[in-house]
């Protein structure tokens, strides 16, 4: 996954800088592995949360198959010469995933997905056209040596492109990493008395040496795909272009913005991964219509326009056939046996929910193995809509969990953890549960860890979403064999 | 065999090892774009220096006339040797790629601007034609619009490197220059067929005033080129 990332991605930053000739391609690849990692490293627990609710691949197996999967997938579409989202490459292998193991899509998440990727590319669009005027009347005024000219954009594509490999890296790392967070075997390695790498750094930095090695080994293809044949962008033009995908995504991937705009009580932007493909190419498009849209290649345009919608499917059927291989052929558990139990204390749970818990009559008392089997049941009262029927499942799902806090300490996940937060974890330190809000509802005494029942503002939702996040992080670590389920 | 900056005879080579070492002690950018000064410099001077000779001609003043040629036939290696230089640097350093093709193209068209003006003299020296001085007014009138066409095309040229949006004024002034030219040449031929003098003569004196024309027909060639590379290097 990390391998595709570096070879999609960095093609979509550097691209057209490299083939107008302004950048070797060993300085694009340096500069793009060089600020990809430090993105990464640094900025690097940015928008996670969303790929999570879509779909939880919660075993090791399921997720190496699903990163396989999307990788095989940008490779196939790569190789016929077309631009392709890796966003939207994972998202069709989770909801292959999903298929496979029989769990429910959450819908609303992958709307708000979708919705994200056309606001992205709007938005790029818009920002390029803007910048076209601005930049246009500076240029074409500027009483600037055309050599000079040349060596300062040479500079600003080093700088911008530095920029927007940050932000790539920033933005994009969680999808390669972020399923193995939890399940990290890295120690903490102390240097010295002051600097110590923690354990999660250390994955995010192997998450970025994979990207790197993308960038060496097939970056330089892509790149001549995205900068030559699809549309031809001069120097100055694909100046503009960068700077608009390298502001979007940033846009997108600074929880320090996110943060600014919280604290002066702006609109904030969710802060989800985009896609670098879907940026640059509405980047050029904003410009080609600035320039009056006589020189786009509206045949071209449809060609990526189609592979957007072709890549999520190929990659979820891809993902489904590998998950049946890898399971069936080399007896890798590619998920976790799960099970739903509408026992006294789910439904009483349920009930404080705030659903009618009439309407659960059929499935009283039942102990079910997938989602679809539950939906089906519960479908069929017409009472209930998906979304509803999503949260009941959820609260019903048996996840045996097991406060390890040394665990914690030891991994350098304790990270991400406020100190108050920290202090609970060790009180309650070797307790077990058996459902995940039980472990929300023993954590909730702790100020820290509770949810903002009716979040309003933007700050409450942002505290919810970083909360929920955190709690991810604390169900996976501490997820423990369910003993009592059938083979 | 050139001069370098050092006044030393030196062959082309060892000029582009001399810009070499000139580039790794200034910036290269700054050294290529004074290389392109010079060169247009070279191309300013070389037709003023013209209409000086063409002038010394018609006054009789061979041994001036003669010395004006030689600075021509200098300024002309020296533009050759220059535009190599440009040429390799551009290429080796992979500098404005994107304009590179267009900035060569203009190069070694204005080069043959002076090719054509040392031709033109040249042929003067050999053949020592002798032109009746009723002709002067009709032959300085034609050398000055030629003139004043190159002139402008090196105004176009630099501001093509510096402020494009005055590059289509500059090739305005070309055209009307050349345009100029041409009506005066024709007038000039006109009067020359209208001379009692032996045809062969006539012949001759025709030769070298459509060779002036030619001069202005040159820059506007490159102002061809120029206005296209414009509209490419326009947002």
């Amino acid at each position: 996954m990390g391998w595709s990332l570096g070879a999609n991605d960095t093609g979509n930053i550097f691209g057209a800088a490299v083939e107008t000739r302004m950048l070797k391609f060993k300085k694009a690849a340096l500069i793009a592995a060089i600020f990809i990692t430090l993105g990464a490293v640094f900025e690097g627990s940015g928008p996670s949360n969303t790929l999570g609710r879509l779909g939880s691949v919660d075993a090791l197996g399921g997720a190496f198959t699903v990163a396989l999967a999307a990788a095989l997938t940008i490779t196939l579409i790569v190789r016929i010469g077309i631009p392709v989202s890796t966003s939207q490459t994972i998202v069709g292998a989770i909801i292959g995933w999903n298929l496979f193991t029989g769990r429910l899509t959450d819908y609303s998440s992958l709307i708000t997905i979708a919705s994200s990727w056309v606001m992205a590319f709007v938005l790029s669009a818009s920002i390029a056209a803007i910048l076209f005027h601005l930049v246009k009347p500076i240029i074409n005024r500027s009483r600037t040596h055309l050599l000079v000219q040349d060596l300062m954009i040479r500079y600003a594509l080093i700088v911008v492109g530095a920029f927007g490999a940050y932000s790539l890296g920033a933005n994009n790392i969680a999808n390669v990493v972020g399923v193995f967070v939890p399940v990290s075997p890295f120690k903490d390695l102390v240097l010295s008395s002051k600097i110590t790498i923690s354990g999660l750094q250390q994955l995010y930095l192997l998450g970025a040496l994979s990207i790197v090695v993308g960038i060496y080994t097939y970056s330089h293809k892509v790149m001549r795909t995205v900068g030559k044949d699809l549309f031809h962008l001069s120097p100055i033009t694909a100046l503009v272009a960068l700077s608009a995908e390298a502001i979007v995504l940033f846009i997108f991937a600074s929880r320090g913005l996110y943060n600014i705009l919280l604290n002066s009580g702006l609109p904030t932007i969710p802060l989800v991964p985009v896609s670098s493909t879907q940026v640059i190419v509405g980047a050029v498009v904003g410009i080609g219509l600035a320039k009056g849209g006589k020189n786009i290649r509206y045949n071209i345009l449809g060609r990526i326009s189609l592979a957007w919608i072709a890549a999520p499917v190929l990659a979820a059927l891809i993902s489904f056939i590998l998950l049946f291989i890898i399971q069936n052929v080399f007896e890798q558990k590619v998920y976790q046996d799960t099970r739903y139990i509408f026992d006294r204390k789910s439904i009483t749970k349920i009930s404080e929910e705030g659903f009618d818990i009439s309407c659960l009559s059929t499935v009283n008392g039942r102990t079910f193995t997938t989602e679809r089997e539950i939906y089906q049941e519960l479908s069929a009262q017409r009472s209930l809509g998906r979304d509803e029927i999503i949260r009941i499942i959820r609260l019903a799902e048996i996840h045996r969990l097991k406060v390890d806090y040394d665990k914690l300490m030891a991994t350098g996940m304790d990270k991400s953890f406020s100190t108050a937060q920290l202090a609970r974890l060790e009180a309650i330190n070797e307790r077990t549960y058996n459902h995940k809000w039980q472990l929300d509802a023993d954590l909730a005494q702790e100020q820290e860890f509770e949810y903002y029942e009716e979040a309003a503002s933007e700050r409450e939702k942002n505290h919810n979403q970083i909360l929920e996040g955190k709690l991810n992080i604390l169900y996976r670590a501490f997820a423990i064999e369910d003993k009592s389920k059938k083979r | 065999m050139t001069k370098n900056s050092l006044g030393i005879y030196c062959n082309i080579d060892e000029i582009v090892i001399e810009g070499e070492i000139m580039a790794l002690l200034l910036k290269t950018t700054r050294f290529v774009e004074s290389q392109i000064d010079t060169f247009l410099d070279i191309v300013s001077d070389s037709a003023t220096t013209f209409q000086l000779a063409v002038e010394d001609y018609l006054e009789g003043r061979t041994q001036q006339f003669e010395e004006r040629l030689t600075q021509i036939c200098d300024y002309e290696h020296r533009a050759d040797d220059l535009r190599v230089s440009i040429e390799r640097f551009l290429y080796e350093r992979t500098l404005i790629p994107e304009n590179r093709g267009d900035v060569l193209a203009i190069l070694e068209n204005t080069d043959e601007v002076i090719d054509n003006i040392k031709d033109s003299l040249l042929q003067f020296s050999i053949e020592l034609p002798h032109i009746p001085s009723e002709l002067n007014d009709l032959w300085m009138q034609t050398t000055r619009a030629s003139v004043a066409a190159v002139e402008q095309l090196v105004y176009a040229v630099r501001s093509f490197f510096r402020d494009l949006s005055a590059v289509n004024n500059y090739i305005h002034k070309v055209y009307f220059f050349e345009r100029e030219a041409d009506h005066i040449g024709e007038r000039l031929r006109r009067q020359i067929f209208g001379m009692e003098i032996e045809l062969s003569r006539k012949s001759q004196l025709r030769f070298f005033a459509i060779h002036i024309e030619k001069i202005s027909d040159a820059a506007q060639n490159v102002c061809d080129r120029l206005s296209i590379y414009t509209i490419k290097r326009q947002l």
